[in-house]
């Protein structure tokens, strides 16, 4: 005798995402999915138009990870044309990416898991925001110091990139134009500011975080793990894809993201509109992995500017490498954040990034591109075909949640599991919200949000409904 | 002391993006929050049901029967309704002519070279075919923009606040907020994006490239042509474009091409109908272009389907 716990989030979230949990008669879960109800067909209505405008379009897929949708189709399209981006496009290139980061990270970092993180389990569930965060005042100042990160990198974000949200001006073979030697120095101080309020956020939310170490402990899930490296150090740009196995530090496989058809295979499932993907391994086994933050930090060697890689080591010393708790995700995220923050002191600091050479002139239509990045929550992949007119044939995406959905699943799982006894309903809810919440999925980003998930949960026994909790 | 006007917000299909625009009001938000009081904002608050209001603000499109039903809510409970991006106005991108969804499943799912089963989902929501906001419910007011710039959000719903009010952006196109300089040259070949590098002070126009600023409106002060990229159109044709029935954007964008370079417009005509999928890709859901002759999108949806 099975029952069913259905958690529907309500409000933003309906029609986007519903929860369902399964359970026996001994009280264990036997199954649990996390449904994506969205479908917009990106794939369909790109067909037939010029592959040069892609990455001006693509970005539409998501509001908030805009940066990383139209840096991975440029990368595609230069493919596609044939041509390498000169070195100070690239380093733009990066600088876009890693404002991006800033944003992305920043926002989830304070207004989503901060909640989790930082504020006791009893704390009331209307002052679990960011609102409660603010008038918390333990909080209020890492809140602040967020809000005007997040006001630094896009104010980064919208110089290099043209617009906000949404940017331009990577095109095929480099950028639209240069970097002004006087823009440049004024960004170079707007990072530095960056970099030292990503220090004090770091450190406030580490030294929060010391006294609930048994959160970043729980969950914890084994799992292959994907992730890019350049020459072994993490890079969110380029490099090679890494796969590593739940029990060996080693890298299993390596391979060049072009190559991705050939490793990562995509299943559909009757119940959601999200295909699952899978790993191909060496002996043919189809294996699930786990891509985004803890991913890229498991996978990488070390970490090339000073302060995020000492953070590594100190978090591999703590929880072992590679380390599978999922909460993690957030301690990884920081130091990502570190790393951001780093590495555009670094790049803005260059007076090579002004040059004028900027954009490679274009060869000849191959007909294939396939762009390969990490977007914030993990890897993203653009794969077009064109007729020899660079008019779009073909169509293939593979976003970064489509790759963590089998193991969202499975901790919702666990987390239901923890806590199906508890009869704090509240408890439960928060438990597997808290779960979900570790790899910020982002589903058009219908989670990403400011403030808690509206859901409901029913559980039935023998067809009868024994067990509703809701929170709207 | 007069009351403030109540406002309710709602969100559909789209990319999210609006919202992170109102989100870049900044320091402008608390300022803009003072002025109204807010009924309904997922953002900020836990509000589920769908209370009167004077002004209901939609953006993204619809997709879902559940994007319906939150439209019609919205409809009977807010005096007056704005549609918020090009999503709500003109379907978006995603509007994909019409695509019917079992297509869309059909290129995900069956065809597609990575994926190794062969079936689509089945106990789940069933698709609608994409629609703008104003053909389910009725619409007073437009703000199209991917997405508006902030400045336009504050001032398009201080309009609404304030009868006395009046903005600083009106009809205009995006020409009028572009820096390049208009000048004839001796260019006689259409160039793509990718054709040379454009000369950064030079009308794109004068230069051979295919730039909609002309016919577009500007609701976003053209951020896209001063950072050395054309036009491609997201926040829909400029206002003879869309209303008046003898104008259209083959010609006029030609017409001001030809005038500037040695390209004849029957030879730019020819190349915009033939990539007119990829001039139309943010407005080709909208209705009011579909019945629009002279718009040709009901063709490109002939041929697409």
């Amino acid at each position: 005798m099975t029952r069913q716990i259905t958690i529907d989030p309500i409000t933003r979230i309906e029609g986007h995402a519903r929860v369902e949990i399964d359970i026996d008669d001994q009280q264990r879960v036997i199954g649990s999915i996390f449904k994506v109800l969205d479908f917009r067909g990106w794939e369909t209505f790109l067909l037939g138009t010029q592959v040069e405008k892609m990455p001006l379009v693509t970005p539409r897929i998501c509001g908030t990870c805009s940066v990383s949708h139209h840096l991975t189709s440029v990368k595609a399209v230069d493919q596609i044309f044939g041509v390498e981006p000169p070195p100070s496009a690239i380093m733009l290139r990066y600088v876009m990416n890693l404002a991006g980061y800033l944003h992305s990270h920043s926002i989830h970092i304070f207004a989503l898991a901060a909640p989790d993180l930082l504020l006791s389990p009893e704390t009331p569930p209307a002052a679990r925001n960011l609102v409660g965060l603010i008038q918390n005042d333990k909080t209020a100042t890492i809140a602040k110091m967020a809000l005007e990160l997040r006001r630094i990198s896009t104010d980064i974000g919208e110089e290099i990139g043209g617009r906000g949200i949404h940017p331009v001006t990577a095109v095929a073979g480099g950028m639209a134009q240069p970097l002004a030697e006087e823009t440049r120095v004024r960004l170079f101080h707007r990072a530095q500011r960056g970099l030292e309020l990503t220090k004090q956020l770091f450190d406030a939310v580490t030294t929060a975080l010391s006294v609930n170490l048994d959160v970043l402990d729980s969950l914890p899930l084994p799992s292959y793990y994907l992730g890019m490296v350049n020459n072994g150090c993490l890079d969110h740009y380029q490099g090679l894809l890494r796969a590593l196995t739940p029990n060996s530090t080693q890298p299993s496989l390596e391979f060049n993201g072009t190559e991705w058809g050939r490793y990562l295979k995509e299943q559909s499932t009757p119940d959601s509109y999200a295909k699952a993907v899978f790993l191909q391994t060496e002996n043919n086994s189809l294996q699930p992995y786990r891509v985004g933050p803890l991913a890229r930090i498991n996978c990488c060697d070390k970490i090339d500017t000073p302060l995020a890689n000492e953070a590594l080591q100190q978090l591999r010393a703590r929880f072992g490498h590679p380390c599978h708790q999922t909460p993690l995700y957030h301690y990884t995220r920081l130091i990502e954040l570190l790393y951001a923050a780093e590495k555009l002191v670094v790049l803005l600091n260059d007076r090579s990034i002004c040059s004028n050479q900027i954009r490679t002139p274009l060869q000849n239509i191959t007909g294939i591109g396939i762009g390969v990045l990490e977007a914030p929550r993990g890897v993203l992949i653009h794969d077009y075909r064109t007729n020899a007119n660079g008019i779009v044939t073909a169509v293939n995406l593979m976003v970064a949640t489509q790759q963590n959905i089998t193991a969202i699943n499975q901790t919702i799982g666990m987390a239901a599991q923890q806590l199906l006894d508890n009869h704090n309903d509240e408890m439960l809810m928060n438990g597997i919200e808290m779960g979900i919440r570790c790899y910020d999925p982002c589903l058009s980003c219908a989670t990403h949000r400011f403030g808690e998930m509206k859901m409901e949960i029913i559980i039935r026994h023998n067809h009868q409904i024994i067990r509703n909790l809701r929170r709207f | 002391m007069t009351t403030l006007k109540t406002f309710s917000f709602e969100w559909l299909s789209g990319c999210s993006g609006c919202e992170v625009a109102f989100a870049d009001l900044h320091e402008n938000l608390p300022t803009v929050l003072a002025e109204i009081s807010l009924v309904r904002f997922p953002i900020l608050m836990d509000i589920k049901e769908y209370p009167c209001a004077d002004v209901g603000v939609i953006t993204g499109s619809i997709r879902t029967e559940h994007d319906r039903e939150a439209a019609h809510k919205m409809r009977n409970s807010c005096d007056i309704i704005v549609a918020l991006g090009t999503c709500p106005v003109y379907g978006g991108p995603h509007a994909g002519y019409q695509i019917n969804p079992d297509d869309m499943l059909r290129h995900a799912f069956y065809n597609n070279p990575t994926t190794i089963t062969k079936n689509a989902p089945k106990n789940i929501p069933e698709l609608l075919e994409n629609r703008t906001l104003d053909t389910e419910i009725k619409v007073d007011a437009y703000l199209p923009g991917c997405p508006p710039h902030p400045r336009m959000i504050i001032e398009g719903l201080r309009t609404l606040i304030d009868p006395n009010f009046r903005p600083k952006f009106g009809q205009h196109n995006i020409c009028f907020s572009c820096p390049r300089k208009m000048e004839e040259t001796q260019i006689s070949a259409i160039r793509r994006n990718f054709d040379g590098i454009p000369n950064p002070n030079l009308c794109f126009l004068s230069q051979g490239y295919i730039c909609l600023g002309s016919v577009t409106i500007d609701r976003c002060l053209a951020p896209c042509p001063k950072a050395g990229i054309p036009c491609f159109s997201c926040s829909g044709p400029s206002l003879p474009v869309l209303l008046e029935p003898q104008k259209d954007m083959r010609v006029l964008v030609a017409e001001r091409i030809a005038q500037l370079t040695n390209i004849s417009v029957t030879a730019i005509i020819a190349e915009l109908i033939r990539n007119e999928k990829t001039y139309n890709l943010f407005v080709n859901g909208s209705a009011m272009l579909r019945t629009k002759p002279t718009a040709r999108i009901a063709p490109i949806i002939q041929e697409n389907r």
